[in-house]
């Protein structure tokens, strides 16, 4: 790891004013949206663009997995990956909605304890704890007992999808308090989104901890060496990396007002992607919230893109494997002609 | 002689006793993250609970092909008396059905149709719902419905479409179109079908992209009741009212017949998961006592609309 960001380095350190990844993600997601309008207008005779309810629903669609892919982003500038986030997910859904039931539904996990109607701040807690022990896990294991993030990961990955599988033996949670719903409600999907990009964007650029990412993910080795407690800063990470991914949990189930444990399969992919798309380095040490955004925001019109025009699904996977594939592909090939700029 | 009469019945006692001790049934599932598989789990496991001496094990593929065939040969090694596979892949059938079939031992396919099902040998059997009623019978009461509103002389659908490599998924779009291709239902045109993955948030997402489309649409018809229930949260966000645009479903799952109650869901189909599970286990327990079964044992499945709701509320 350390040694391609090393060489990575001196690209981002380039004298001429560097032609920034995101700006790549900008294009991408504009010459998208004019595909769509164009043809919008050629095959369905409407507007893609001048239409606020698809507008929005463009963005919440993407918004919980967009919370989450914040929380990878810098993991993945920290030089790491973090593959536990879907499971996360699922794991916090199952057990925060258990704690957020109506009592009027006799079936709830707890009516017998009487644990039902419980004001909003408790499955919020509950399932913020979850997703804690989680992080805290990964991160004991990543920073000192020194498992590659992909394995420590992957571990967590299968026993937190095993636990939100054990917690019902497979059987959804239903029937939340209104309270607990509003958190997924219209557009807060967005709005919460929106606070927590904006929040890390802040923290990334200006806070001791955002250079000491970028800084760990550059180069581990000098990075120690400048006195930076590497062990510490790593478990912070993958903390926080965890929390966000409760978060897109809670906001999950509080959207779907329902709870499953199959919840944020495959969504730890999605937010790589959405990072790689946006221009992060799966090297580290470079990348950025706003990337990750327009990543999103990519896979957001596609998604809506492919509705619009009638198109099957499978034509969608397919093109979304092309683009996560042709972004990367770019990126490096950026990369190499900047180093030899230097 | 009395003595005797008694030693004998004692006799029989035992041997039954061990005869039903042997009963071993090694049952392997597609995947436990699906609540239909759960509560199929669940339905097997209290029914033979339920059965003195049969001892039932109870294993998940985790939607793993090679993990599914692994556990059945375990199964055989272990020397079980009959084996329950519902399959993860229903075209990868025949290697399970080649193993069980060398060791002589009884195979139950359950829920999900293996490809083979017509060349089954005769120790196997496959216990499942007729899929192709879920989707007619959703459809048809849709059709019904819209001829009541007086839409008769022509209306337009919807439809949401389960994950894409699922065979029901596949099955029931094909009802539906089935249903609309005979006479009574041929007023009915489908504008628009996406796949939502059995999804709720997925419905939801597609519902509102097609109404910011302006697509027009006079009933949806959802592959599950998830999707259904997403979409009435679609309808509902865009200030449409369920009461114009009846929402079709399948499971009839507890949310699902809590929204028929609120006026919101028209029509779900019951599938008896887990009759299907007890089911299951019987026709095992029939084939390895050396009973003849049907090569396909049919759990049928029920309409459930706001006439009959009462009698399923409890069901699933």
């Amino acid at each position: 790891m350390t040694d391609s960001s090393v060489a990575a380095m001196p690209g981002a350190r380039s004298k001429r004013k560097a032609w920034p990844a995101e700006l790549n993600a900008l294009i991408g997601l504009i010459v998208i949206m004019i595909l769509f309008e164009i043809i919008g207008w050629i095959v369905v005779d409407q507007s893609f663009l001048m239409n606020k309810l698809r507008l929005s629903i463009m963005i919440t669609q993407v918004a919980v997995v967009g919370i989450l892919a914040v929380g990878v982003t810098q993991v993945i500038i920290s030089g790491g990956i973090d593959l536990s986030g879907g499971s996360i997910i699922g794991a916090t859904a199952m057990i925060a909605m258990s704690f957020a039931q109506v009592g009027t539904n006799a079936r709830a996990i707890f009516h017998a304890q009487g644990w039902v109607d419980l004001p909003i701040i408790i499955p919020i807690m509950v399932g913020l704890s979850v997703a804690l022990i989680c992080g805290l896990i990964n991160g004991l294991l990543i920073a000192y007992v020194k498992l590659p993030p992909f394995i420590a990961t992957l571990g967590m990955m299968v026993s937190a999808r095993g636990v939100a599988l054990w917690y019902t033996k497979g059987q959804p949670i239903s029937f939340p308090t209104e309270s607990f719903m509003a958190i997924g409600d219209g557009l807060m999907p967005v709005w919460i989104f929106i606070a927590i990009a904006a929040l890390f964007t802040l923290i990334l650029k200006f806070t001791v901890y955002g250079r000491h990412t970028y800084a760990i993910g550059s180069n581990e080795a000098s990075a120690r060496m400048s006195g930076i407690n590497v062990e510490r800063h790593l478990m912070q990470v993958y903390v926080i990396a965890a929390l966000l991914a409760g978060l897109a949990g809670l906001v999950l189930v509080a959207r779907a007002q329902t709870a499953q444990a199959v919840f944020g399969t495959m969504n730890e992919l999605d937010a790589i992607a959405m990072a790689v798309i946006g221009g992060v380095s799966l090297s580290g040490g470079r990348g950025s919230i706003l990337g990750t955004a327009l990543g999103m925001l990519i896979f957001g019109v596609i998604f809506s893109g492919f509705i619009f025009l009638s198109v099957d699904a499978y034509y969608q996977n397919m093109v979304k494997g092309a683009i996560i594939v042709g972004a990367v592909a770019l990126d490096q090939w950026r990369q190499k002609r900047q180093a030899r700029e230097v | 002689m009395k003595k005797l009469v008694i030693g004998a019945g004692a006799a029989a006692l035992i041997s039954s006793g061990a005869q039903a001790a042997d009963k071993k049934i090694g049952a392997t599932l597609s995947s436990l993250e699906f609540t239909f598989i759960a509560v199929m789990a669940k339905g097997m496991t209290d029914h033979a609970a339920k059965l003195p001496g049969v001892k039932l094990q109870l294993e998940d593929a985790k939607n793993d092909v090679a993990n599914q065939l692994s556990q059945v040969q375990n199964f055989i090694a272990s020397g079980v008396d009959a084996i329950i596979v519902n399959a993860v892949d229903t075209s990868a059938t025949q290697a399970m059905t080649d193993a069980a079939a060398k060791a002589k031992i009884p195979l139950v396919y359950v829920n999900r149709q293996p490809i083979n099902v017509d060349t089954l040998p005769d120790n196997q059997a496959f216990v499942a719902s007729n899929e192709v009623d879920s989707g007619t019978l959703e459809t048809k009461e849709i059709c019904r419905i819209l001829k009541d509103k007086g839409k008769g002389k022509g209306a337009n659908v919807v439809v949401l479409v389960g994950e894409l490599s699922n065979q029901a998924a596949v099955q029931r779009t094909k009802d539906v179109h089935d249903v609309i291709a005979t006479p009574d239902c041929n007023f009915m045109k489908v504008v628009e079908e996406q796949t939502g993955g059995w999804k709720r948030d997925a419905g939801q997402d597609i519902v509102t992209n097609w109404i910011s489309k302006g697509v027009k649409f006079d009933a949806i018809i959802a592959n599950n009741d998830d999707m259904a229930l997403g979409a009435i949260n679609a309808l509902k966000k865009a200030g449409i009212s369920t009461k114009d645009i009846p929402v079709g479903g399948v499971d009839a799952t507890q949310e699902a017949l809590k929204a028929m109650q609120d006026g919101d869901l028209a029509v779900t189909v019951f599938q008896d998961a887990a009759g299907q599970g007890s089911g299951s286990i019987d026709t095992a327990l029939k084939i390895a006592g050396g009973a003849k079964v049907d090569k396909k044992v049919y759990i049928p499945f029920r309409l459930v609309t706001p006439a009959n709701i009462k009698d399923y509320l409890a069901k699933n």
